[in-house]
């Protein structure tokens, strides 16, 4: 008798297992197709940073190194340079001559982003940075600024107009 | 003892000097009172109100800086009320800030950043928008933001009382009142810096420094200033093997918060691209780059072949080299090639004021005793000129003190704006000018006599013997130009001198040959050149000679050079200097520029080379010889190793006569130039105050 048992119970097991499997055959697949189809990331996803620019094209880094400083793998280089009127880089009085990030030591924190006064670095869905050359995974300015919207140019000549609000 | 009141501060049981200020005695207790606008030892202002305590009877709020303590006052440094008026008046000092922090120079080292943030409010009720004034720039090293300035004054009275320059004022009044230059749109002034330190906040910021990194990006390495001889503490920012800036940080050193411009400005020639970076021989009537070894060699051979034949070697030693780099030198030159044709360019005759004052211990005077003396007597220099901190000293000494200065002069000199007597001497008859301040001499309590290089030889010596005639307690300080042209004679950088002032005799030398003879010697086999520039204005006249020089850029002398080491700077080594005053302190390796090695280096690898055992030449090791070794070095080592001061004290026997008549001439640099490394600094030719442009233009310093 108890073998009986033994055996339907283990029956009514696989049933019950088999059952939520030919359920879910029948629902549509949430899994990414990811590397025959872009994957999906939620908004807030940190990936490779971007460095934004704003309306004019103009970057809105000013160089000021908080980023760099918050940093805890202190993986932010940065070079500050002054802007001056026929070449215009950045919206304040500095900008950033030189800005690299290390990949092979940043463990997106987002520390950075949290730091930055002018929401200039912020992260960005990029993932796909692995290498066999840790060299290659230093990521300069070039590499990490937005592109620049349709119709600007860089250098930016700006009209110095009077400036009312302050810096 | 002064006077003892006591009071209450925050409940408890003060005692304090009677007419302190309550700032201050607060402060020696631990109790911080925010301040703007106070600053020791400047005159009071009483402008930013941000400092304000509560004291019992009185209706109102008090500023703590200006408040004398008295006996029974109760005072209350933290209450409800004071932190709402410390909150009101930080909303109202920021009512048109531009709070520009991130790209301000200021930011991370800001006053008011600090204050905003441990008492401020955290949000402003104003919300019009701010007035934008653009940025002025008023020399090539001082930037102006109008809108961050908070009117603490600081500036106008560092410069007006401080440096006694008056370059800064207030133009206009109430809310639009506004700092402004001397000259309209522009300083003429001496370009220290004082200023922009001084300000609490982003307003003064630095030309040099501007918008190139952040304070806490910087490595920051105090060292000695290598322009003049006063030896004031500098502190380099470095960032990326670049100096970036310099300023006394924590105002430690004998300098305090005190750098001219040299100091504060002067040291972009670390990073000229001019700088020699490979040893270069010439072959075929070139200089061609070698390799070191190649050049090392090439020095060591040509060195043991001279001497195996007995031929004529000579040294021309620097005025900026270290005093451990000096020592071995002699060493190389006494011991390695039993040469005493060594010498340097002497500005000043200490080995006669030495020789004066044998016997005495504590008859040199230090930078401190310039600021404590009860009077002081200026011979024959231009102080603030030539050397500024110990001008800077006089003056703060006079401001504080009222102290008494005596000015014996060529020509109108700054310090006759405070000396009680100035007196006009033709050069040669300064000793009878001084005589007959005899009278009113006699009658101070303690003299310090500084006397430029118009007194020399025997004229020294009836200086002294005039000190001595007062019946007062007198201290010297003979003036030297360059940041170790006092070391270079204490290491025995001279043909006539041991280090320590001992006579050569004493190792079994003849003297040997001043720079004069060695110039002039038709037979001369090799000259080395470390440091100097010696052919600036003369001619070798042995047209044979081989010449070596260790040289940081390729000026008059190293064009003549068949072998040139390319020396670095004292901002790239460790080792220590000797001030004018006497006192040793270490210099701090602040960063390494390629290609170039230490002179120790260079002389020790020669001497390697040459197959000479002159010890090891690690700058440490050479200064614990030296400490042995040489009279009056045997200094502290703990006050030395920590950044400070120790003065060394030669004064314990007679100096031996030098036989031979020498040449001590001080090379009359201005406030803007030193010497030859002067000329590769951009950011002291760039000033308009350098020679040749606003200086020689016959424009009187104030
Ligand atoms: S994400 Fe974190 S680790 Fe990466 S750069 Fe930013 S602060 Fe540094
Ligand atoms: S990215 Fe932002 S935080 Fe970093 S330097 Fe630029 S402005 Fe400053
Ligand atoms: S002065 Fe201070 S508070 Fe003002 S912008 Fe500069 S760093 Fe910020
Ligand atoms: S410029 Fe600076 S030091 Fe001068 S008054 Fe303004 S805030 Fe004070
Ligand atoms: S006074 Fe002399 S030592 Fe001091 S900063 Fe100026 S040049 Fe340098
Ligand atoms: S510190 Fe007292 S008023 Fe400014």
């Amino acid at each position: 008798m108890p073998k009986i048992n033994e055996i339907i119970g283990s029956a009514a097991a696989i049933a019950k297992g088999m059952s939520v499997t030919f359920r879910e055959m029948l629902n549509p697949s949430i899994t990414d197709l990811y590397p025959d189809a872009p994957p999906l990331f939620e908004e807030r996803y940190r990936g490779v940073h971007v460095l934004q620019r704003d309306e004019n094209g103009m970057e809105k880094c000013v160089a000021c190194f908080l980023c760099s400083a918050a940093c805890p793998s202190e993986c932010i280089y940065i070079e500050a340079a002054e802007n001056t009127d026929p070449k215009r880089i950045s919206g304040g009085e500095r900008y950033a001559s030189v800005y690299n990030i290390d990949y092979n030591r940043c463990i997106f924190c987002g520390y950075c982003v949290e730091a930055c006064p002018t929401d200039a670095i912020t992260h960005g869905h990029g993932f796909e940075i692995a290498s066999y050359n840790t060299a290659t995974l230093i990521y300069r300015k070039e590499q990490l600024l937005a592109p620049l919207p349709p119709g600007a140019q860089v250098p930016l000549v700006v009209n110095e107009e009077p400036v009312g609000a302050g810096h | 003892m002064a006077e003892l009141v006591t009071l209450t501060i925050d409940g408890a049981q003060v005692q304090a000097e009677k007419g302190a200020l309550l700032i201050d005695v607060c402060k020696a207790r631990g109790i911080e009172i925010p301040a703007f606008c106070y600053y020791e030892g400047l005159a009071l202002q009483a402008a930013c109100r941000m400092c304000l305590v509560e004291v019992e009877k009185m209706p109102k709020l008090q500023p703590g800086c200006t408040l004398p303590v008295a006996e029974g006052m109760v005072v209350k440094t933290d209450t409800p009320v004071i932190h709402e008026a410390r909150k009101s008046m930080l909303e109202f000092l920021l009512a048109n800030h531009p709070l520009d922090c991130p790209v301000c120079d200021k930011g991370g080292e800001c006053e008011l950043q600090d204050m905003t943030f441990r008492y401020g409010l955290g949000e402003s009720r104003f919300l019009e928008n701010k007035h934008h004034v653009d940025e002025q720039q008023w020399s090539p090293v001082v930037f102006f933001d109008r809108p961050r300035c908070i009117l603490c004054y600081r500036c106008v009275r560092i410069c007006d009382e401080g440096v006694g320059v008056d370059a800064l004022g207030v133009v206009q009044r109430g809310v639009v009142s506004a700092i402004a230059p001397s000259h309209g749109d522009h300083l003429e002034c001496d370009e220290c810096g004082m200023c922009i330190d001084i300000c609490p906040v982003g307003a003064l910021t630095s030309g040099m420094y501007r918008y190139k990194t952040r304070p806490w990006e910087m490595n920051h390495v105090g060292t000695i200033c290598t322009h003049c001889s006063n030896g004031c503490k500098t502190t380099l920012g470095v960032r990326g093997g670049q100096v970036i800036r310099a300023n006394n940080r924590d105002h430690s050193g004998i300098n305090g918060e005190f750098l001219c411009v040299k100091g504060r400005f002067g040291w972009d020639f670390v990073n000229s691209t001019e700088r020699a970076q490979s040893p270069m021989l010439r072959t075929n009537g070139r200089l061609e780059p070698v390799s070191w070894s190649r050049a090392l060699m090439t020095v060591a051979r040509k060195l043991n072949e001279v001497k195996q034949r007995g031929g004529r070697v000579g040294f021309i030693a620097s005025n900026h080299t270290s005093n451990e780099e000096n020592y071995y030198l002699q060493k190389l030159a006494r011991q390695g090639l039993r040469s005493n044709n060594i010498d340097h360019h002497r500005t000043g005759d200490v080995v006669t004021l030495i020789d004066a004052l044998a016997g005495r211990t504590d008859a040199l005077a230090t930078v401190a005793d310039l600021y404590a003396a009860k009077a002081s007597l200026v011979i024959a220099s231009d102080l603030a000129q030539q050397q500024p901190l110990l001008h800077f000293q006089l003056r703060a000494n006079w401001r504080h003190h009222r102290s008494r200065t005596y000015v014996v002069t060529p020509g109108p000199v700054r310090e006759r704006k405070f000396a009680v007597k100035s007196l006009h001497a033709e050069p040669g008859r300064e000793l009878d000018a001084v005589e007959s301040l005899r009278d009113d001499l006699s009658k101070e309590p303690e003299l310090v006599i500084l006397f430029g290089d118009a007194i020399q030889g025997d004229a020294v010596r009836r200086l002294v013997a005039f000190g001595d005639s007062l019946g007062i307690p007198v201290k010297y300080v003979c003036l030297l130009d360059y940041s170790n042209s006092r070391g270079a004679i204490d290491m025995g950088l001279a043909p006539g001198l041991l280090p320590g002032y001992r006579p050569v005799a004493e190792a079994g030398l003849e003297p040997g040959m001043t720079i004069a003879e060695m110039l002039a010697d038709a037979s001369l086999d090799v000259l080395w050149v470390v440091g100097a520039n010696p052919l600036r204005n003369a001619r070798l006249a042995a047209e044979n000679a081989f010449v070596v020089v260790n040289e940081m850029f390729l000026a008059e002398t190293a064009q003549r050079a068949d072998v040139i080491f390319p020396a670095a700077s004292a901002y790239e080594k460790e080792g220590t200097v000797t001030n004018v005053c006497g006192e040793v302190q270490s210099l701090k390796k602040a960063l390494k520029v390629m290609g170039a090695k230490t002179d120790l280096e260079i002389f020790g690898l020669v001497a390697a080379e040459m197959g000479i055992d002159l010890g090891p030449f690690q700058p440490g090791a050479v200064f614990e010889e030296i400490r042995r070794e040489v009279r009056g070095y045997n200094v502290s080592l703990p006050v030395i190793a920590t950044g400070g001061a120790a003065q060394s004290v030669p004064l314990n026997g007679r100096v031996p006569a030098l036989t031979r008549a020498e040449l001590i001439q001080s090379a009359r640099d201005t406030l803007f130039t030193s010497g030859t490394l002067g000329r590769y600094s951009k950011n002291l030719t760039s000033v308009l105050e350098h020679p040749g442009k606003l200086y020689a233009s016959g424009i009187e310093t104030p």
